[in-house]
């Protein structure tokens, strides 16, 4: 099956000559959950609009679902949903800017209805449909804009950093969104420079170092188990790992394996 | 002081242009459909706008009173939302009072008021009252997507559909951003600064503001592209079926517009 994305030798320079992106290859498989995985400013959210179409790289390219390379031709199949939910809700209430993208992207009234009165109960958002954007908590636009993004119905979803203005119930919910959304064969590429959040959003990961280039490729535990190579790039392992690495030849990546794998260890003195 | 002021622009305009709870209210204007709400207040708005006679003015200015009275808006919402812009003209147009020809009616500081000048500055303020009172309570009463989807359907030039729909959103960008920036600059100045500092510091500000401004408008015009922004805007077009109401009430303010167009230059 033909990649959702592939981009090619991608380069981008910002205004003022500093290197963004630096020959970034990237494939993405439809259904992939895939975590863009770097430190602050290595070029994550710059690779996210160049994917996203909504940047246009330096050199290189950039095709969708198997050659098309204008992005506003597959608009439909394709959501980006930015990293300030301020930048992504423009609209005078909520629910007006849960319909613009359906609206602009001609999807059938009904069946956009039926999406945002879903996602309006997923996210916990029913209250708030009225209300405008900029009288939510900074939690609850977060939770707006995703449900904004996933309203279009895309076949691929681009999210730089979705969690990070959120509580622990909110982000619960969004993962559970978003798990949902996998589920239903939605491509996921997750940015983020949080390691922890990496295993609840991904299967493979790509690591971008400080130049704006690809240093690693892997499954989630090959790159989250490697502290040198995280080190290397500024960063540090999840929690869990750093917890039980020197204990187990495996170290649980996420907070639920680690309770399975102490559950199924005897602690008591 | 500048940071309060720029808050309480950023309040004004957003309690100008956003009524989520009057246009969710039943009311005579929220029962109308969206297009016949834009096309009735449109003529009305024709009919304030070729007015020149100060009785015909003074008929024409209860109007909107009455729309927001039978749409469930409170008068003071109305009057909140359009004092100011009225003193702001009377303000600018309180000259003419002095400046115009005529019937000396009183001495200020030995300027003579006209007759002419007075009656002219009292019809244009009302004028620009009404109007705006106008606009007021189609914004307080109908959703803007229902507006856009309205113009669209009335097939006004997509380019000025743009224009309109760009400067609403970037009218609150460019004075939150305003906001934050200043007060971004206030949480960390203390101590007295001279007028001079006060004056560089002035300058340095606009600059970033302008920067920043561009900045984020660049940022919100992507975030209005990665949801098919790119295309004419097309919010979904809440029509539905035309009742004797609605018909009733375009046909009474073209019939208000065209008077006041017959009564301008005909009589």
């Amino acid at each position: 099956m033909a990649p959702v994305i592939a981009a090619r030798d991608v380069s981008y320079a910002y205004p003022d000559g500093t290197l963004g992106l630096d020959g970034v290859d990237v494939t993405l498989d439809p259904g992939e959950r895939v975590a863009v995985l770097g430190p602050n400013g290595s070029g994550k959210s710059t690779l996210q609009l160049v994917l996203g179409g909504l940047e246009p790289p330096d050199s290189g390219h950039v095709e969708y679902f198997g050659g098309e390379r204008d992005p506003e031709r597959v608009r439909d199949r394709l959501a980006v949903l930015l990293q300030d939910p301020d930048d992504y809700l423009f609209n005078s209430t909520v629910r007006e800017d849960l319909e613009y993208g359906p609206a602009q992207l001609d999807v059938p009234r009904e069946t956009a209805q039926q999406r945002i009165d879903r996602l309006a109960d997923a996210l916990h958002l029913d209250g708030l449909l009225d209300r405008p954007p900029f009288r939510l908590s900074a939690g609850e636009k977060e939770r707006a804009a995703l449900a904004a993004a996933l309203a279009t119905g895309p076949d691929v979803l681009l999210l730089d950093e979705p969690t990070s203005n959120l509580d622990g119930p909110g982000r619960e919910r969004v993962l559970g969104v978003l798990d949902d959304v996998a589920a239903q064969g939605t491509t996921l590429v997750t940015f983020t420079p949080g390691t922890d959040l990496v295993p609840r959003v991904a299967d493979r990961v790509l690591l971008l170092g400080a130049g704006g280039s690809v240093v690693a490729r892997g499954s989630v535990r090959e790159i989250l188990t490697d502290a040198e190579l995280l080190a290397e790039q500024g960063l540090r392992p999840p929690a869990t790992v750093r917890l039980f690495d020197d204990l187990v030849a495996d170290p649980p990546l996420t907070v639920s394996d680690g309770r399975t794998l102490l559950g199924d260890t005897d602690l008591t003195r | 002081m500048l940071c309060h002021a720029a808050t309480t622009i950023t309040g004004v305009l957003r309690s100008f242009f956003v009524a989520e709870q009057t246009a969710a209210r039943d009311g005579f204007l929220q029962s109308r459909q969206p297009l016949a709400t834009l096309l009735g207040t449109a003529a009305l708005l024709v009919g304030v706008v070729v007015s020149r006679d100060p009785l015909v003015v003074a008929a024409l200015a209860p109007v909107p009173l009455a729309l927001a009275l039978a749409s469930s808006v409170s008068l003071r919402q109305v009057a909140a939302r359009t004092v100011p812009v009225a003193f702001a003209s009377l303000v600018v147009v309180a000259p003419q009072a002095f400046l115009f020809p005529g019937r000396s009616l009183v001495e200020v500081a030995g300027f003579a008021v006209t007759a002419d000048g007075l009656s002219y500055v009292v019809t244009f303020t009302l004028r620009v009252w009404t109007g705006v009172s106008l606009l007021a309570v189609l914004v307080l009463t109908t959703p803007f997507a229902d507006v856009v989807a309205a113009l669209r359907r009335l097939r006004v030039p997509v380019a000025l559909v743009w224009v309109l729909v760009l400067t609403y959103r970037y009218l609150f960008l460019f004075f939150s951003e305003l906001r934050r920036l200043l007060r971004a600059r206030e949480g960390r100045t203390v101590g007295a600064r001279g007028l001079r500092q006060r004056w560089r510091e002035l300058g340095q500000l606009s600059g970033t503001f302008l920067i920043r401004t561009l900045e984020r408008g660049e940022r919100v015009h992507r975030g209005m592209r990665a949801r098919g922004g790119a295309r004419p805007p097309s919010p979904y077009d809440r029509t539905g079926e035309t009742g004797p109401t609605d018909v009733l009430f375009v046909a009474s303010a073209v019939a208000v517009a065209i008077s006041a167009g017959v009564i301008r230059w005909l009589l």
